[in-house]
């Protein structure tokens, strides 16, 4: 199977990512070489097989929530913010998001 | 005596009899990198001022007589994928490229309490995805055994350091392979424990039901030491478990009761004939010595690289949609604001800018593999065959105690070797990458060398039956030893 290159836009624009004109058709051979051979699991019959998330069958471990566990210092908190590249005080500011 | 040439155990007891400090261990390894790292590119960063201080306080308390933690005052690298406080971890890449971790991941956390000393973090393939450490934004790692040849990856800087006598031994996370591989490489230990063993919270994730944190050693003793060590349940990751482990030091296995299993679907084509040879005299020699051979199936093998390459990047996908640009990393906001009008800018060019070539490939491939209309012909189907493949494992190990595999189907390639062709590249985790999607461990232990390059073998053992793995690993080891 091949990706035409307005496929790889739109997979790019989906994943936010900007391509460049000569690497949108260096990832449509690439992706299409790469799904190529990951059809072969159609050779595979899943009839009553049921999808596995994780090989050690845990499933939605849940705990209690509390803060303290989380960011429990100041400093680490601080750390954090300040490793935004557009902080006002307590917020990561982002540019406008209306038209 | 060569420092650089010590084992954990060594160094521990040398320590504890006073004959060596650590400052000595921790000074010896930082000469041997500042002589030797210029061609091989290990690391990427180093933290010789706070690992000479750390080394400090150890001999201290050894000269009030203290008793001391099997790691203590014993360098370790760290791969740079595992956040330790306030240094720098970049995995790799230049979206990271000066982010500094506002935290410890879990077994820093539990290294610091042993009182090990870190000496610096290890280059990788960005965002450990890769086979050879060429993916590294920062330049690839050399095969200390053949500077001409990659050391596998992608914790490729890791092996690499121990092998080169820059570290003791290394931590390494594991995907696909990732441990394992370059561990074969090179010609070191590489072990990855069970899925869920060990905590996961501070390693910056690639495919979250795939990785998994561990050891890189010089023998299979110091892999179970370190594994000791950093395992355990942790509340900041819901996927590990809390287990009694057996105990590995004072209940050797009688080698007549070790069950062998040997799939067939691993000694076919593409296997390099030579390490078919050595894996296989191993095995002759575990049955001399009274081990129980079978040849056994794992008949959806044929499928894992196929089933590996949809779940992990449509798990990279979603993890790696958290670099946006604006809560850290690289952002267009400070490097191309006047290319920004909107927010989708935002994302569009720090994540253009930032990703390197292969975090971009495998983005966009699970992209495409999520997206609507073709989530159920490729993630769902993709997530049976792991049932399936996970069963296969199921059942062999209801006869045998564990699965003897090579680790790789060829020795380290050369630079550039599989660069173009990622499919090519892929390739190379054929043997390793079943044991992360069934969740199973698996170690790679070192047996003769072939024309003069380091060969892996695999061993693969129950889900939570680490502890005799590495028991079985060291019989492994014992033997080979008196092979060559």
């Amino acid at each position: 199977m091949a990706l035409t290159k307005k496929e790889v836009e739109k997979i790019a624009e989906l994943a936010r990512l900007e391509l460049g004109e000569e690497e949108k058709e260096k990832f449509a051979e690439d992706l299409s070489s790469v799904l190529g051979y990951v059809q072969k699991l159609s050779e595979v019959n899943i009839e009553k097989v049921e999808p596995i998330t994780g090989g050690t069958g845990l499933e939605s471990v849940m705990r209690k929530d509390d803060e303290t566990k989380c960011i429990s210092d100041s400093q680490m908190r601080e750390q954090i913010l300040s490793a935004s590249p557009n902080r006002e005080d307590d917020y990561f500011k982002v540019p406008s998001i209306l038209e | 005596m060569n420092l650089n040439e010590l084992t954990i155990k060594e160094a521990h007891n040398l320590l504890e009899k006073k004959e060596i400090t650590s400052v000595e261990l921790v000074k010896a390894h930082f000469n041997e990198i500042k002589k030797r790292d210029k061609d091989i590119h290990a690391f990427l960063s180093l933290n010789e001022e706070e690992a000479l201080e750390a080394a400090k306080k150890v001999d201290e308390r050894i000269s009030r007589g203290e008793p001391i933690e099997i790691l203590a005052g014993i360098p370790a690298a760290i791969k740079d994928i595992i956040l330790i406080r306030g240094t720098k971890v970049t995995a790799a890449s230049k979206i990271l490229e000066n982010y500094i971790a506002p935290y410890d991941a879990t077994v820093i956390k539990k290294l610091k309490e042993e009182e090990a000393i870190f000496i610096g973090k290890t280059n990788m393939d960005e965002f450990a995805m890769g086979s050879s450490t060429e993916n590294s934004a920062f330049g690839p790692t050399k095969n200390p055994v053949d500077l001409e040849r990659v050391p596998g990856g992608s914790s490729g800087g890791s092996a690499a350091a121990v092998k080169a006598g820059f570290s003791v031994y290394a931590l390494g996370s594991d995907t696909g392979g990732s441990i394992r591989q370059p561990a074969g490489f090179c010609g070191v230990v590489g072990f990855k424990p069970t899925y869920g063993a060990v905590s996961r919270h501070g390693l910056i994730a690639m495919a979250s039901s795939l990785d998994q944190i561990g050891p890189i050693t010089k023998n299979v003793d110091d892999a179970a030491a370190v594994f000791e060590i950093i395992r355990g349940v942790d509340e900041l990751d819901s996927t590990s478990v809390d287990l009694d482990w057996q105990d590995y030091w004072n209940s050797p296995l009688d080698i007549e009761e070790i069950k062998i299993g040997i799939p067939r679907e691993y000694f076919i084509h593409g296997l390099n004939p030579e390490i078919e040879k050595n894996i296989k005299s191993i095995i002759s020699k575990l049955e001399k010595e009274g081990a129980k051979i079978e040849e056994i199936s794992l008949p959806y093998s044929e499928w894992a690289l196929a089933t590996y390459y949809i779940i992990m990047p449509a798990e990279v996908s979603a993890n790696l949609a958290r670099f946006d640009g604006i809560k850290y990393g690289y952002s267009a906001i400070s490097h191309q604001p006047s290319a920004i009008s909107r927010l989708m800018d935002v994302y569009l060019k720090s994540r253009g800018k930032g990703f390197g070539a292969e975090a971009r490939r495998r983005i966009m491939l699970g992209t495409y593999i999520l997206s609507a209309g073709y989530y159920d012909a490729y993630y769902i189907r993709a997530q049976k065959v792991r049932r399936l493949i996970k069963q296969d494992f199921d059942r062999v190990f209801k006869e045998v105690d564990v699965i003897i595999t090579p680790t790789s189907p060829t020795t380290a390639f050369k630079f550039g070797e599989k660069t173009q062709d990622p499919l090519s590249m892929y390739l190379a985790d054929i043997y390793t990458v079943s044991v992360n999607l069934a969740g199973v461990p698996g170690i790679s232990v070192p047996v003769k060398e072939v024309a003069g390059l380091p060969v892996g073998l695999q061993l693969i053992g129950k889900n939570f039956d680490d502890v005799k793995l590495l028991k079985i690993a060291k019989i492994v080891e014992q033997l080979t030893k008196e092979i060559t």
